[in-house]
């Protein structure tokens, strides 16, 4: 049969006949390298989980003393509501102005590091740029920027604003560099210029993509305000940390139940306009 | 606003140039002895020594093997391929010493007809359709604007195909024959002196492929624009074309008027060669 079949293929499309046994098998037994992989893969993670005191034990006599920090949540308090309420809306605030400011300079830089659209010279620097801010943790800058133009929210939104760059640029680049191929070529089959390739041949492609990342960016800011005000840089991070430092167990559970409520609105918010765009 | 059509060398406008009048006048295409090679390392050529000519009104119908060196012949008027060697001359340009914005010139004059259409999807169909004047738009489309007069014409333009009703509708919504209804817009829009259409008919079914290469041919005809269209079904270059072309690894094996060519005078272009499908 085997030789049946390869006397009708199409020359130059022969294969040999162990392959095709290989090919031809209900069930193929994995080859040698997935063998040995399996083994690699969980030396590399035993290695990883001792390295960092990973241990099973301690996580279950630790589960008792979470059960009684729990615990010491309940009842929230909200007798502050107002405090934690403007906060909230700095946070806000912070992760509006933070997100847009992000998305400009993302969308300059992914125009900078698409394969597609930028010259090499252009493309490998703007990516090497943001690697290098993806590789600094945004409470780095926060730290930077306070130090910079002082506490507050403004230091906040400066360090949202880079980090985004490094986070969200490369996804813009990469969403840019994913378009079909075929509107890029009829854009050039008519003579269109550079700016009007990417206005009318990958920018309206790119168009779901950018808006979802965008939203996504928006509710990693909203969380992510929080944890700059640790470092003084403006929201509710501040309070956070001060309840948690004062003991003050129904304050910071209520500080905690309201964004959890603002981040599950946003949340439904943006998978309701990503349900729409796509 | 009317097209630039160029007007027909005949004394009955509007009818089919006979043989005699099509060589009395100056070809708007010619290329001699055209090479072209994606890799100068091996020594198989895509195109080897192919000679053509198109006169104004006429619809010429290349032939051949997938592989062949249609869509590459197709790409050598735009420059939009490596030619080695040759002359390629299309509506007075030099096509292989041009500038890039010459290039660009070049491209806007020529429509062109893709096998996917290579609409953009999620802009409407007036718009697809505008993109075609975007050599025309300059400094004003960064917003999206097209002027009124664009507007009207492009609004002629699908009157013109059939298919003005669907006009705010996206492109993606459409059935393949619409959307290649609307890429025929598209490259009249650019008040072309010459429509490449690379397997227009090749996604679509025989009565839609049909419609389609009877529109290119009443462009041909009433607006006296060459058209050069590849195919794949012998009966329908026999049936729409008043040439063909015949191609076989790259070189030219058939040339003639189809009244005076049969299917089995065009068989040997699809018998299997050395290089034949790869």
């Amino acid at each position: 049969m085997g030789t049946e079949t390869e006397s009708r293929s199409v020359a130059g499309s022969e294969i040999s006949a162990n392959d095709r046994t290989r090919l031809e098998r209900a069930f193929s037994i994995p080859r040698g390298r997935f063998l040995l992989g399996i083994p690699v893969a969980l030396l590399i993670l035993l290695w990883s989980a001792g390295g960092v005191g990973f241990d099973f034990l301690k996580l279950g006599q630790g589960s008792l003393n979470m059960v009684d920090f729990l615990g010491r949540l309940i009842p929230p308090d909200f007798s502050k509501i107002s405090t934690i309420l403007e906060l909230l809306l700095e946070t806000l605030q912070m992760a509006i102005v933070g997100t847009v400011l992000g998305v400009v300079f993302s969308l300059l830089m992914a125009f900078c590091s698409a394969s597609n659209i930028a010259p090499s010279w252009l493309y490998y620097p703007s990516r090497w740029v943001m690697n290098v801010i993806r590789a600094v943790p945004d409470l780095v800058f926060a730290l930077m920027f306070v130090s910079a133009v002082g506490l507050g929210p403004f230091a906040g939104i400066l360090a949202m604003t880079l980090g985004s760059v490094g986070s969200i640029g490369k996804i813009f680049a990469e969403a840019m560099e994913a378009v079909d191929k075929g509107p890029v070529v009829a854009m050039q089959a008519v003579g269109a210029s550079k700016r009007q390739v990417v206005q009318y041949g990958i920018l309206p492609q790119a168009a779901a993509p950018l808006v979802s990342y965008t939203l996504l960016l928006f509710e990693g800011n909203v969380r992510g305000a929080t944890i700059l005000g640790l470092v003084g840089a403006g929201g509710i991070g501040l309070e956070l940390t001060t309840a948690m430092r004062m003991y003050d167990y129904g304050h910071l559970s209520a500080i905690i139940i309201c964004i959890i409520v603002l981040v599950t609105i946003i949340d439904q918010g943006s998978a309701l306009i990503r349900r729409r765009i796509t | 606003m009317r097209p630039n059509a160029a007007t027909v060398p005949s004394s009955e406008p509007g009818l089919l140039l006979n043989n005699a009048q099509l060589r009395s006048a100056l070809p708007l295409v010619s290329v001699r002895g055209l090479q072209v090679s994606y890799d100068q390392k091996k020594p198989v050529k895509v195109l080897d020594g192919v000679d053509l000519d198109l006169f104004r009104g006429e619809v010429v119908s290349l032939l051949g093997a997938s592989g062949s060196g249609k869509s590459t012949l197709m790409k050598s008027l735009t420059g939009f391929a490596p030619v080695s060697a040759g002359t390629v001359r299309v509506a007075g340009h030099d096509v292989l010493n041009l500038r890039r914005g010459e290039l660009r010139q070049l491209r806007s004059e020529v429509g062109q007809v893709f096998q996917q259409f290579n609409l953009i999807p999620r802009l409407s169909v007036l718009s697809n359709v505008l993109t075609g004047a975007l050599h025309e738009a300059g400094a004003i489309n960064l917003v999206g604007g097209f002027s009124s007069a664009h507007r009207r014409y492009a609004m002629e333009l699908l009157d013109r195909v059939g298919i003005a009703h669907k006009a705010r509708d996206q492109a993606r919504s459409l059935s393949g024959g619409q959307q290649q209804r609307v890429a025929i817009a598209r490259a009249l829009m650019q008040r072309p002196r010459l429509i490449l259409a690379d397997e227009p008919v090749a996604s679509l079914d025989p009565k839609l492929a049909d419609s389609v290469l009877q529109l290119l041919r009443d462009i041909a005809v009433q607006d006296g624009i060459p058209v050069l269209v590849s195919l794949h079904v012998v009966p329908m270059a026999l049936a729409h074309s008043d040439r063909i072309v015949g191609l076989r690894q790259g070189k030219m094996l058939v040339s003639g008027a189809s009244n005076q060519l049969t299917a089995e005078s065009l068989s040997g272009i699809y018998e299997l060669g050395d290089h034949d499908g790869n």
